[in-house]
């Protein structure tokens, strides 16, 4: 047989997972111990399409997604061992994520002020200590995981790269404003999941993501969570893995911290700090000065410079201009995007930075 | 003959009206009477007139006088502009003068008691009032009466000259001819000599070329005034229009006219914060005198240490920045003068004068209490609203300087071009569906304006005067057509919040 569609072995797997006629459960079963190419050839003639294979083959290149399996070398180990192990994983960015250690942050999609803050905080404290922060790119929680992740890779070169798990094809974005989101995971990190490009995001879908997601994680944080919700599906399937979970201990006047404070009274351990989680996962949290979390949307290269130059005095536009030697209106655009940002503060006429420098360190 | 009727004219604000001074002299006991509301100076025409008729050797009728005033409407007229109308009035009815000789000519001089012809305040509109006929006036006001009349001035030197004319016994003196208005402007002080300041001179840039009134807030030797005076200097040239009613305002309120006879450059006006109300918006005298923002017109008003100005008199401002002209109204008169000004003014930022955080003695109440002098409505009436610093010693001594005024006043106006052929106006007095239409914005500056009001960080007034300015400031660096972040983005650095928590 010398067709040469049927020669990627990962396509093959692709295709075969996307056939409703094939259970994810019997084609795990088969990849176990057959390459994807000899279970195609035991599938019923008729459904043995290679033109769904050529699609699948130009939709995966287009797309630029990968495709990995059971029996594959790439497939994640961490998922090996697992018994709802998926048979086929398709994924974006690097594979090689998932060999750092992993924490997963989940939470509500009606998160407080207080649980925003705390997801972005505790997964920036944990990226800038070479954990990888596995969520969902869910609203709420997940998604600020997520973005504490990306401003630790802003501020520090070395920071870990952040794991997605989702429930839709990877090639359709949701929920729609976490695009920027998605496509930064994507490249910096690993996008991975279940379902074959061009999947809906159906409300079914998504326990099962938390499955994978679970899975996936060597701790699970819960930051805020209602009594009942994705989340707690997510810690179900991690207790039923003998995953540690954890909890950030909310009010018991917030409605969005019922379950986490339900979970608490369960005997789960509590986070108050990266500390606790850096613990439990066995790691050195002693060190000679803590990271400093500044949730404020990181200065572009010219306009930190326009920052520097200010530094710790006083200064109206003129002097400011004289500083950076720059054109007025482009001085004033860096101006007007690092007051509205909340690094700079003005009075009549003087400006002044607030806080810390985006660089500066204790020491 | 018993009665003569000769033209002249009154002054009321800045315009002239046409005054027929009847002349009756009848039968009863000697004596002189000036009736139709005579004021003052008009009273003491009286003796003027008969010393100087005396003196020229012209007889005096020694019987009783009547000078009646008749004007169409009810207010007091005079001023000495009349003395003339009056004594050719006096020789007419005792036929030294023909009658017909002075049908079609008006009589616009104050009389010295020896006979010679004087100008009188307010030549520029008196003559204006009454161009369709020959206009008589003194020789020294001669270049200021040929700029308005239409027809013939006779300029003459002596009440002697003026009968011998109207005998026909010499010929009229040619008129001067009308003045190269393209002639060199006088010298003024140049932006050259402005070391640093890079954003003030941005500021005074934008003023020129929109028409943007301006603030600028910094502490003592800052170099405000210095910045201020310079801006004439970059204003587009007045049109002849422009330097028209110019010079009527001028020479309405009696200030100096330059030696051509007109006022060719854009005017600079800097009153000391102790004006008066009726110095600032006119009134006063009978005859309604400028005030400062109308001697202001198409110049600059300049109001150093804006905050120690009576409040009231700031307040008087609000309504000509609006409409660019001011209405006084009075008991016998109301009267509307120009007042098209570009308003200039400059603040310490807070009682001590220092303003820069951290080395200011103020705490936020005093600087609060200070900045409250300033009525919220004026201070929004500011398009720009800049900071300035004392210039580093670095910067004084340094070497290079910065443009001239010859070479910002090209990018004026060009920029100012642009506006004109866009929408006829300077663009600060763009309305807001002319904005619309002419600035539009591009999605990234919508985005930055949003932001800013969602903030809390704009008014809705304050919205639209940062899409004027951005509009100029893009019109400045040769973009006519749309209005980009930059350009919005230098609008609003570029007016800073007075007091703490102020929304700009």
């Amino acid at each position: 047989m010398g067709n040469t569609v049927l020669d990627d072995e990962g396509v093959v797997a692709a295709t075969m997972a996307a056939m409703p006629r094939v259970g994810s459960r019997r084609l795990c079963g088969l990849l176990v111990q057959r390459s994807p190419r000899e279970v195609w050839e035991m599938l019923d003639a008729d459904v043995r399409d290679t033109e769904l294979v050529a699609k699948m083959a130009d939709r995966l290149a287009e797309t630029g997604i990968g495709v990995t399996y059971v029996g594959h070398e790439s497939y994640p180990p961490a998922l090996l061992g697992d018994g709802a192990r998926p048979s086929v994983l398709f994924w974006r960015g690097d594979v090689k994520a998932v060999r750092y250690r992993r924490v997963g942050i989940v939470g509500t999609r009606s998160a407080s002020a207080a649980g925003r803050y705390m997801a972005s905080h505790l997964a920036f404290d944990l990226s800038m200590n070479g954990v990888a922060t596995v969520s969902g790119l869910a609203r709420g929680i997940d998604g600020w995981a997520h973005r504490g992740a990306m401003l630790a890779a802003q501020r520090s070169t070395s920071s870990a790269p952040p794991i997605a798990v989702v429930a839709s094809g990877l090639d359709v974005i949701y929920p729609k404003e976490h695009a920027e989101l998605w496509e930064w995971v994507a490249t910096n990190g690993l996008l991975v999941s279940e379902s074959p490009p061009g999947t809906m995001p159906e409300a079914y879908r998504f326990p099962l993501r938390n499955r994978i997601l679970a899975a996936l994680s060597e701790v699970l944080v819960v930051v805020e969570s209602k009594a009942a919700g994705g989340s707690m599906i997510t810690v179900e399937e991690a207790q039923k893995r003998d995953i540690a979970v954890m909890a950030v201990p909310g009010s018991p006047r917030t409605a969005s911290a019922a379950g986490t404070n339900l979970l608490l009274q369960q005997g789960c351990a509590p986070v108050v700090s990266v500390d606790d989680v850096l613990v439990a996962l066995g790691l050195d949290h002693r060190r000679a000065h803590p990271y400093i979390y500044d949730p404020r949307k990181t200065p572009t290269e010219s306009d930190a410079r326009v920052l520097a130059a200010i530094g710790s005095e006083a200064l109206t536009l003129d002097q400011i201009l004289v500083r950076v030697s720059g054109d007025m209106v482009a001085t004033a655009l860096a101006l007007g995007r690092l007051e509205a940002d909340g690094w700079l503060a003005q009075t009549a006429g003087w400006w002044e930075v607030l806080g810390r420098l985006p660089d500066e360190r204790y020491g | 003959m018993a009665f003569a009727s000769v033209t002249s004219a009154s002054l009321l604000g800045v315009t002239g009206e046409p005054v027929t001074v009847e002349v009756h002299v009848g039968v009863g006991l000697p004596g002189f009477t000036i009736v139709g509301q005579p004021d003052e100076t008009c009273r003491e025409a009286r003796d003027r007139v008969r010393a100087a008729l005396l003196s020229s050797g012209l007889p005096w009728p020694n019987r009783r006088i009547t000078i009646n005033l008749a004007m169409p409407n009810a207010h007091r007229r005079g001023g000495s502009g009349l003395d003339l109308a009056i004594a050719v009035g006096l020789l007419v009815v005792q036929e030294v003068i023909p009658q017909e000789a002075v049908s079609q000519s008006a009589f616009i001089a104050e009389l010295g008691l020896d006979g010679s012809l004087r100008p009188v305040v307010g030549l520029v509109p008196l003559v204006a009032a009454v161009d369709d006929r020959r206009v008589v006036v003194a020789g020294d006001g001669a270049r200021e009466a040929t700029l308005v009349a239409a027809g013939h001035v006779g300029a003459l030197d002596t009440l002697a000259q003026v009968v011998s004319c109207l005998r026909g016994e010499v010929e009229w003196p040619t008129t001067t001819p009308p003045y190269d208005l393209t002639s060199a402007l006088p010298a003024q002080k140049d932006l050259v000599d402005v070391h640093g300041q890079i954003a003030a001179r941005h500021a005074l840039e934008i003023a020129a070329a929109g028409f943007h009134h301006l603030l600028m807030v910094g502490p003592p030797g800052a170099g405000k005034s210095m910045l201020a005076q310079r801006l004439v200097s970059i204003l587009p040239p007045l049109s002849r229009e422009e330097s028209i009613t110019t010079t009527m305002v001028h020479s309405a309120a009696h200030e100096a006219i330059p030696s051509g006879g007109v006022v060719l450059s854009p005017p600079f006006r800097a009153p000391h914060h102790s004006a008066s109300l009726t110095a600032m918006v006119g009134g006063g005298t009978s005859a309604m005198r400028p005030g400062e923002i109308s001697l202001a017109t198409n110049g600059v008003l300049f109001l150093d240490e804006l905050g120690e100005f009576a409040p009231s008199v700031l307040d008087a401002l609000r309504q000509p920045l609006e409409e660019g002209i001011v209405r006084l109204a009075r008991a016998r008169s109301s009267v509307t003068m120009p007042a098209k000004f570009l308003l200039v003014a400059a603040t310490n930022p807070c009682p001590c004068g220092e303003g820069t955080p951290g080395l200011c003695i103020c705490d936020d109440r005093a600087r609060m209490r200070y900045a409250r002098r300033f009525s919220g409505p004026l201070l929004d009436r500011f398009d720009l609203r800049v900071a300035v610093t004392r210039p580093e010693v670095g910067d004084l001594l340094d070497a290079h300087t910065g443009e001239s005024s010859a070479v910002v006043a090209r990018r004026v106006m060009r920029a100012r071009s642009y506006a004109m052929t866009r929408a006829g106006l300077p663009n600060a007095m763009l309305s807001g569906e002319l904005l619309e239409q002419h600035a539009p914005v591009t999605p990234a500056a919508a985005a930055l304006l949003r932001t800013q009001l969602e903030r809390g960080a704009l008014s809705g007034r304050g919205y639209h005067r940062i899409r004027r300015v951005a509009r100029t400031i893009a019109d400045l660096v040769d973009q006519p057509d749309t209005v980009d972040e930059c350009h919005v983005a230098a609008a609003l650095a570029l007016r800073v919040r007075i007091a703490p928590h102020q929304v700009a």
